[in-house]
């Protein structure tokens, strides 16, 4: 039996959601200050990581789709941003709902949160285009600009809102320079979240790409018909 | 000397799911008037737009100055006059600016002298500082054949260059094309019906429903002489 | 390219004396979102310097992305803009004119944005307006060229103007926070060292927005 790349994705991926779920609840320590409440810090950061990496992904394939003009990179980037906008809800909704008992509300302009808003709404924006913009060449072309510039303006984007105050824990890399999980098995879990998560959007993503190239298939199939239908015509 | 100064390979162009152009072989050389006749909707202003660059292949290529039109110099998109079913004239420029304007794109060195000879030899003179939104459909079709003619391309691809006009205003672009045909410009027309050139070499061709067929010289050359007698 | 830059400049210009509609709609928004502005705030704005800076940024992002719209749909009408890209200008030099003169308009319609702000929200006449100008042109230019570059496309789609907005809006959110920041300080009568990063996003937004457009122009002119 052949195994299809999916296949091995959907695999892989159902193995180790389940073994970082189990992690997440049993394994890890729950921590000193925050409590029960920080364990959804190993869902947050790993789709952060996601979110990220499918909107420079999507630049990316903008750029080669410019370069190359071919349908597989257009679908590329709009896939992957898809797939990434849906990570970057997850973040905005799995940090609302750790805010709520440690800071207090839902939602604060803090420069974090900010600057995954509007990278939240230039995606929302980039997807409306896919929606309303009709199948076109120019509508891609465009497309792929947005993702170029929306992945270059992130850096000003986070410098700006800088100019804000912020009270977004810094866990990763603290203010000296070490990472702020005091426990090992801590570390363990996150690593293995990252990677069940990373495995989560690479089926995620291949499986609509594959939708969006079945679609660019039956697209170019019907073109195909339609000109060989256009021949028979005219020489008929 | 039968140098083609842009060709097309096969073309095919779809729009969406439309195929509108399929598979057009096409030489424009020298000296040559190829006249493309065909109902509306046959893909005439299509095919201009295609071989001009401004309307990407699906399928084949066209080839303008043995290059890639897509990728076509600078200096050699002097070369090529176009004229389009819509003007391109900006209604709040006079005449005499329009033209102006796209001397200096053009890189015309006397630009003013070249727009006064221009609006002289096309009649509108009179007109020449009003805006161009007053002018009259006629006029403004002069206006667009000189706009497209002041560059003085070799290469000069025309679509519907007749309609609206008067027959002083066809026998005066009829006069302009084989100016330009005598100097060895090659020369593209669409029409919707046949169109009067002596002394030329022509090549006819009927589109019809995206494909490109010829539509015989001779057959061509008596309904010409028809057209003129009658 | 300079010798293109100026006539198509030029052209521009003269087109926007007789009847261009770009400066008059920059004036008439950017004074409704004003006049919405201080309603909404009430009377106790008047001279916050925060209240006026933000009410300044929104009025400017508000009138900009619809006269960007309107400039770029000029070059639509008759296929002027294919005659350009027939003509051996680079579409990288029909970019940079575009953006100057969409800019040019958005210059001339601050200066009038900013005596109604005086007015509105009852501000000094004194030199921190004269501060403002540099913050104020920086960015007038990101939005001349984001809109520019975008409006291009979306002009020529459905329900163009909504996606030109909802696209170029957060893109622009840098320049928007820095802006707003300096111009808060510059009002508030803060030195330089308070206005210097917020200067240095606006100028680095705009570099980006000029290089991504003068680059990638090509890929969206039809």
């Amino acid at each position: 039996m052949r195994l299809s790349p999916s296949t091995v994705f959907a695999a892989v991926t159902c193995t180790l959601v389940p073994v970082a779920l189990f992690m997440v609840f049993v394994y890890v320590p729950t921590e000193a200050d925050q409590g029960i409440v920080q364990r959804i810090f190993y869902f947050h950061v790993p789709c952060a990581w996601a979110a990220f990496m499918g909107f420079g992904l999507s630049a990316i394939a903008g750029g080669l789709y410019l370069f190359f003009a071919q349908q597989l990179w257009d679908d590329i980037g709009y896939a992957a941003a898809e797939v990434g906008m849906l990570f970057c809800t997850l973040v905005l909704i799995t940090g609302s709902l750790w805010a709520k008992p440690i800071w207090g509300t839902w939602w604060t302009w803090d420069s974090r949160l900010t600057t995954t808003f509007i990278l939240w709404l230039l995606y929302s924006g980039y997807l409306m285009l896919r929606v309303i913009g009709e199948d076109s060449e120019q509508v891609a072309r465009l497309a792929a600009v947005v993702a170029i510039i929306a992945v270059l303006d992130i850096p000003l984007i986070v410098i700006s809102v800088r100019l804000w105050r912020t009270i977004h824990p810094a866990v990763l890399i603290t203010r000296s320079g070490e990472h702020g999980l005091e426990d090992p098995r801590m570390v363990q879990t996150l690593l293995v979240s990252m990677v069940a998560v990373t495995l989560l959007y690479a089926w995620l993503f291949w499986l609509r790409l594959k939708t969006l190239r079945v679609k660019s298939r039956i697209y170019q199939l019907r073109q195909t018909l339609a000109s060989a239908q256009v021949t028979e015509d005219a020489t008929s | 000397m039968n140098i083609a100064l842009a060709e097309a390979l096969n073309l095919s162009v779809m729009f969406g799911l439309r195929s509108v152009l399929a598979e057009v072989n096409l030489r424009l050389e020298r000296g040559h008037l190829a006249l493309i006749t065909g109902a509306n909707g046959a893909g005439k202003s299509t095919l201009v737009h295609a071989l001009c660059g401004l309307i990407g292949p699906s399928a084949g290529q066209v080839r303008m100055f043995g290059q890639d039109v897509r990728r076509l110099q600078a200096q050699d998109r002097r070369r090529v006059g176009v004229m389009l079913h819509r003007s391109m004239l900006y209604r709040n420029l006079t005449p005499r600016e329009n033209l102006e304007f796209y001397a200096k794109l053009n890189g015309c060195e006397r630009a003013s002298e070249d727009a006064a000879r221009w609006l002289e030899r096309m009649g509108l003179s009179a007109v020449g500082d009003q805006r161009a939104r007053e002018l009259s459909r006629g006029m403004e079709q002069r206006l667009a054949i000189a706009r497209a003619l002041i560059g003085e391309p070799e290469l000069i691809l025309f679509d519907e260059p007749f309609a609206s006009l008067d027959p002083q205003g066809t026998a005066l672009v009829v006069d302009l094309l084989q100016e330009r045909l005598a100097r060895g410009a090659a020369v593209l027309v669409t029409s919707h019906e046949t169109v009067a050139l002596k002394d030329a070499e022509m090549e006819s061709y009927r589109l019809n429903s995206g494909r490109l067929l010829p539509a015989g010289a001779e057959a061509n050359r008596r309904i010409v002489w028809r057209w003129m007698l009658s | 390219m300079l010798a293109g830059l100026r006539f198509l400049l030029h052209k521009d210009l003269t087109l926007e004396r007789r009847g261009g509609r770009v400066v008059l709609e920059l004036c008439v928004l950017s004074l409704l979102v004003l006049v919405v502005l201080a309603i909404a705030y009430g009377p106790e704005a008047g001279g916050r310097p925060a209240s006026a800076a933000g009410a300044l940024w929104v009025a400017l992002i508000l009138s900009g992305l619809p006269a960007a719209s309107l400039a770029v749909a000029a070059e639509h009408e008759n296929d002027c803009i294919k005659g350009l890209r027939l003509s051996p200008l680079e579409p990288s030099t029909i970019y940079v004119a575009k953006v100057a003169g969409v800019g040019l308009s958005m210059a001339v319609s601050e200066a009038a944005l900013l005596l109604l702000l005086v007015l509105f929200f009852n501000l000094q006449f004194d030199t921190n307006l004269l501060r403002l100008i540099p913050i104020l042109l920086l960015g007038a230019l990101g939005l001349a060229a984001l809109s520019t570059l975008l409006g291009t496309t979306t002009s020529r789609l459905r329900a163009g103007e909504m996606l030109l907005a909802l696209l170029a809006a957060p893109l622009y959110v840098p320049e928007l926070i820095a802006g707003i920041k300096a111009s808060t300080a510059v009002l508030g009568g803060s030195g330089l060292t308070a206005v210097l990063l917020p200067l240095k996003i606006l100028a680095a937004c705009d570099l980006l927005f000029v290089t991504c457009g003068y680059l990638l122009f090509e890929y969206l002119a039809p």
